[in-house]
């Protein structure tokens, strides 16, 4: 998986330059419950990633949300 | 579980939806929404305007103007009917069953099978279901179901992401037999171990109305819900729409031995036009024939979705001619039912605004 990529696309979902890898997602003020929803579309469209309710709202940094992804993936 | 009705046929629908419309642009600043989050909300879901019906308005208000106008139009007459089924989460009482109240506003005859059923988005789907078994009795001669939700008396106005995508309307379907086999697919399924991912958590028996369950509380920044509105897991329905619901909608193409090009309209219940484009693009369908409009200009009505989606966006099609459909619903217990029918010519398939008798 392209990490650099995946920081991109999340940096759009959340209307921001640039995200880095520890970075706190929670810090972010467009992390909220719709954001959730395009993070878990984005993952299931573009990596075939299928992430569960609980394992998105365990993961802390945004790294681990790429992490989460990565190991989802079916792409 | 599958199954196939034969020699029954829809044969009319009319949607009703409130006169009052909101639009988004003068609501955001209600629930507390900043322009910019606003703008990417209003993006995100497509969010246009919607119908809220005034409080004293129920569902029930909604179905009997469409039964009205049916039974004044002469599409239907009142000896005609057999059975109202009223398929609601908003109904007018805890008792007696609205369908009774129904029953006694048209003053119909004695001989008539009233029913109600709680259910949700598969509402519409499940009440088919039950008109095809109820017209099953050959002493039945034609079946009323009646879809209404307002959805909107559920749901709190400081819910900056629920409210604007929620609407209310009614619809009724006459449903009867036919001689022609005309085979309908039906594919029902349910979850209950996932119930509470969408639910009202208080206000009947297991947790009754309290001072406390009517206080609200901030779930995130701009949501504030009490216990006795809506409360939905929006990541465990995503889990459930792009789960389960693409897997049973072929199932139900390979069971009644249709293709997407042998469909002509897939018309599915609509949450919100987010949710439902990333379903069409993962089962590959073409936005052409999947409509995902509803939300953006009446709101998600609940059962009403499906009914509302052949009023407004094959109604003169479908009175024309016969049309090959595939439908699916999901949502609320958690259930999804998936069919494929051929539907028309109809004898009406319209929408109509609700007036006040």
């Amino acid at each position: 998986m392209d990490k650099i990529k995946f920081y991109e696309q999340l940096a759009k979902i959340l209307d921001i330059e640039e995200v880095k890898g520890d970075d706190v997602l929670k810090d972010f003020e467009a992390w909220d419950s719709l954001a959730v929803l395009s993070v878990l579309a984005m993952a299931d469209s573009t990596y075939g990633a299928s992430i569960k309710a609980d394992e998105i709202r365990s993961v802390v940094t945004a790294a681990e949300l790429a992490n989460l992804v990565e190991t989802k993936s079916k792409k | 579980m599958k199954c196939i009705f034969k020699n029954k046929r829809i044969s009319a629908v009319i949607s009703v939806v409130p006169k009052e419309e909101y639009r988004f642009d003068d609501e955001y600043p209600l629930v507390k929404l900043t322009a910019d989050k606003a703008k990417r909300f209003k993006k995100m879901m497509s969010l246009d305007r919607h119908r809220i019906a005034p409080p004293d308005v129920c569902s029930s208000d909604l179905c009997v103007y469409g039964l009205q106008r049916l039974l004044s139009e002469g599409t239907l007459k009142k000896e005609d009917i057999g059975a109202l089924v009223f398929v609601s989460q908003t109904p007018d009482y805890f008792m007696p069953p609205t369908s009774n109240v129904i029953h006694g506003r048209l003053g119909l005859g004695h001989d008539v099978v009233c029913l109600d059923i709680n259910q949700g988005c598969t509402g519409f789907l499940l009440g088919l279901m039950q008109a095809f078994m109820l017209l099953e009795i050959s002493a039945l001669p034609k079946v009323v179901l009646l879809n209404g939700d307002t959805c909107s008396k559920q749901m709190s106005q400081c819910n900056r992401v629920s409210y604007p995508l929620t609407g209310d309307a009614g619809s009724v379907t006459v449903i009867e037999r036919c001689e022609a086999e005309n085979p309908i697919y039906m594919d029902v399924k349910n979850d209950g171990s996932r119930h509470q991912a969408i639910m009202i958590p208080a206000g009947a028996y297991r947790n009754p109305s309290t001072v406390e369950t009517l206080k609200l509380h901030e779930v995130e920044e701009g949501i504030m819900i009490n216990d006795e509105h809506i409360h939905m897991d929006g990541a465990a329905i995503f889990n459930f729409t792009m789960g389960d619901v693409p897997p049973q909608v072929e199932d139900i193409l390979a069971f009644s031995g249709d293709t997407r090009d042998s469909i002509n309209h897939f018309l599915f219940h609509q949450p919100n036009p987010f949710i439902l484009k990333q379903m069409a693009d993962k089962m590959k369908i073409s936005q052409a024939k999947l409509p995902n409009n509803i939300v953006s200009i009446i709101g998600n009505c609940s059962s009403v979705t499906i009914p509302m989606n052949m009023t407004i966006n094959c109604g003169e099609q479908l009175q024309r001619e016969s049309q090959r459909v595939c439908f699916s619903a999901f949502g609320v217990g958690l259930a999804w039912i998936a069919a494929v029918m051929t539907v028309g010519p109809l004898d009406v398939c319209k929408v109509v605004d609700y007036e006040k008798a």
